[in-house]
């Protein structure tokens, strides 16, 4: 930072390190700087970086630095001032030369002592002029560089000289400008102070800071990385139909349950919550029933068979039945939706339209609108041992598709008469039947 | 010895593959097994589920490269033989023409079998397996067996008509009176590739795919 320098100043003071244990922890902390030097001594002060110097600390550090006799101290009170204005106009990027604030620079380091407040904790305008008021006794004193010139100061008793200087609205001045010329009215009281031998203290501090960057320390964010996905949403539990002894019977589970009785009016029975009166269930047999509110009814019939091909069980879902206003409308899924009866049945898209597991029983020639589709459905109507938990859920989509394995049987079979063909190809052989190496070689005319 | 054999990289490369191969065919059906997913094994899905044009087009594919191949192995090793054996007596060559042309023969059954067989394919509108209908089925595989028969069958034929036809040109070029004889040798074999031709139209005769 620019002209903040150390004096090298004999008692190190070390009840400042005591006072400065604590880090700043909160975030955007208003903060403004406070350059202080002195023609006389100040006891300097331990700042640890980042360390934001209250109201309290400053306080007790001016009374014990003004404590004791009369002091002049010059306050330049900069309408806005910020650490960044130091970094941005300071010449700190090796380019001295365009430094805003070379007067000041040059009366810190050669002052007989300079203290630094980096981040003074800003609670409100005026409240370092307050103090310095209170501390010394004195009401300030507001003047500029040409009255300064024609006061006299009484130096047995405790003055506060207030300069006030502007900053930049970005209407006429650039910044730099601004600066450039607060520092020479700067250069222009020091100069003055010290054509009248005065012994002072100067304190350079913003009446309220410049630029206000949100800063959070590292204690506050958490440590580690966290995902950005939002939470998942948490997954509503299957629709459970108890037998009569109390334990789950038929499960079922589906993100959407749309049906559509005219054309594009869908609606999504899985919104609502069903009753589950007239549902059985038997070893053989299941019937879920699913009643809602406006007289829509959705039922799901499963039976159980032994085949003696496969020598086991399957489960089929025989049919879907919609029934709305009196009209019912029946859709056969047993010739697709089957699974073994010791699992459940999966399927991303159960439709009567589309790719459809469910074919309309057209009975009713009315009811030929009417269409099901079920997202991301999945049901079991047998041997649920798991509590209200699926079992494996055999999906009706395979590893590979009809397309893939059409196109792997006739790849594979091109693939196989080309590798025969060229090992044929590789074996053929020049005859040497009449090769003779020790005859005469033969011989091919140029000529005719 | 095995060793020696072994070196070669062509049978390092056919044994690695044959490997591949069945050590996949065994690891698929050994996970299926363990996790009680041998139900997946559908056949009939397979079955049902593929085109029947797919089917069909392979019969017809493989009635033509089969019969070609056939073909073209017995001209070729007829062929050597008349080019070697006219050098030394070139009286053999027009009358051994005639083993030439039995083989070609063969590569025109292909070829016929091929077009009828094709001209059997049209289209139709159904998806699912019962859209499709049993017809449509039975039109693919029939076609599809049609083509093997004839293709497989003219295959051997022609292998086997080029094979006594070089002995023919070869006994004819050391003794006239032996071709005629021979000859019959050669009709014999040519009939077997009439066979295939028979049977593959008895196969497709009941062919209707449509709607």
């Amino acid at each position: 930072m620019a002209g903040s320098r150390w004096t090298t100043q004999v008692t190190l003071m070390p009840f400042w390190a005591g006072l400065l244990v604590f880090f700043a922890t909160a975030t955007s902390t208003p903060q403004v700087p406070l350059l202080m030097w002195s023609t006389e001594s100040l006891s300097p002060v331990a700042s640890p970086a980042g360390h934001i110097t209250s109201i309290d600390q400053f306080s007790a550090y001016i009374s014990s630095a003004l404590g004791s006799g009369p002091h002049t101290v010059l306050l330049f009170l900069q309408n806005k001032l910020s650490r960044d204005d130091f970094t941005v106009y300071g010449g700190v990027f090796g380019n001295k030369q365009d430094s805003a604030f070379q007067n000041l620079e040059a009366a810190l380091q050669s002052s007989s002592s300079s203290v630094t407040f980096p981040a003074l904790e800003w609670t409100g305008s005026s409240a370092v002029l307050a103090l310095l008021q209170e501390k010394l006794g004195a009401s300030s004193v507001l003047t500029d560089a040409e009255t300064l010139s024609h006061l006299s100061i009484d130096t047995f008793i405790s003055n506060l000289l207030l300069i006030n200087l502007p900053y930049c609205t970005g209407l006429e001045k650039s910044c730099k400008e601004v600066l450039h010329h607060n520092d020479e009215i700067i250069g222009k009281v020091l100069s003055i102070m010290k054509a009248k031998n005065v012994p002072y203290t100067a304190v350079y501090t913003g009446l309220q800071p410049s630029r206000v960057i949100a800063e959070s320390t590292l204690s506050n964010s958490p440590m580690g990385r966290s995902l950005l996905q939002t939470a998942a949403p948490s997954v509503k539990p299957p629709i459970v139909f108890n037998n009569d002894s109390g334990t789950p019977c038929i499960l079922l589970w589906a993100q959407n349950l749309n049906v559509s009785f005219k054309d594009t009016e869908w609606t999504d029975l899985n919104s609502q919550t069903p009753s589950l009166t007239g549902s059985m269930c038997n070893g053989s047999f299941s019937l879920l029933v699913l009643n809602y509110e406006n007289g829509t009814s959705l039922s799901f019939s499963l039976s159980r068979r032994f085949y003696p091909v496969s020598a086991r069980d399957w489960f089929t879902l025989d049919s879907v039945q919609l029934q709305f206003n009196g009209s019912v409308a029946t859709y056969i899924g047993s010739r697709n939706i089957y699974a073994p009866a010791e699992y459940s049945f999966h399927c991303q898209s159960v439709s009567s339209f589309r790719d459809p597991l469910l074919v309309p029983n057209d009975t009713d020639i009315t009811l030929k609108d009417w269409k099901l589709n079920f997202v991301d459905f999945q049901i079991q109507g047998f041997t649920l041992t798991n509590g209200t938990n699926f079992s494996y859920a055999s999906d009706c989509a395979g590893f590979f598709t009809p397309g893939i394995w059409m196109g792997l049987l006739t790849s594979l079979l091109m693939l196989l008469i080309f590798v025969y063909g060229l090992h044929m190809i590789m074996h053929l052989n020049t005859m040497d039947r009449f090769d003779d190496p020790k005859g005469p070689s033969i011989s091919v005319p140029q000529s005719e | 010895m095995l060793l020696e054999w072994m070196m070669n990289g062509h049978a390092i490369l056919y044994t690695g593959v044959t490997l591949a191969f069945w050590s996949t065919i065994l690891i698929v059906g050994i996970c299926y097994t363990i996790f009680d997913l041998g139900f997946r094994f559908d056949v009939a899905w397979f079955l049902t589920e593929t085109s029947p044009f797919m089917w069909a087009n392979l019969g017809i594919g493989l009635a033509i490269s089969l019969s070609v191949v056939g073909a073209a192995w017995g001209i070729y090793i007829t062929g050597s033989s008349i080019i070697g054996g006219g050098v030394k007596a070139p009286r053999i060559k027009t009358k051994n023409l005639v083993s030439i042309i039995f083989c070609e023969a063969v590569a025109i059954y292909g070829i016929i079998m091929a077009i009828v067989i094709s001209n059997m394919a049209e289209s139709f509108s159904g998806t699912t397996p019962e859209t499709i209908g049993a017809r449509n089925y039975q039109a693919g595989y029939s076609m599809f067996g049609a083509g093997l028969t004839v293709g497989f069958s003219n295959l051997f034929c022609g292998i086997c008509v080029g094979i006594v036809g070089s002995g023919a040109a070869l006994a004819d070029a050391q003794n006239a009176s032996l071709f005629v004889k021979i000859l019959i040798v050669e009709i014999f074999g040519s009939a077997i590739g009439l066979f295939g031709v028979i049977v593959a139209i008895l196969q497709t005769s009941k062919v209707k795919m449509g709607d």
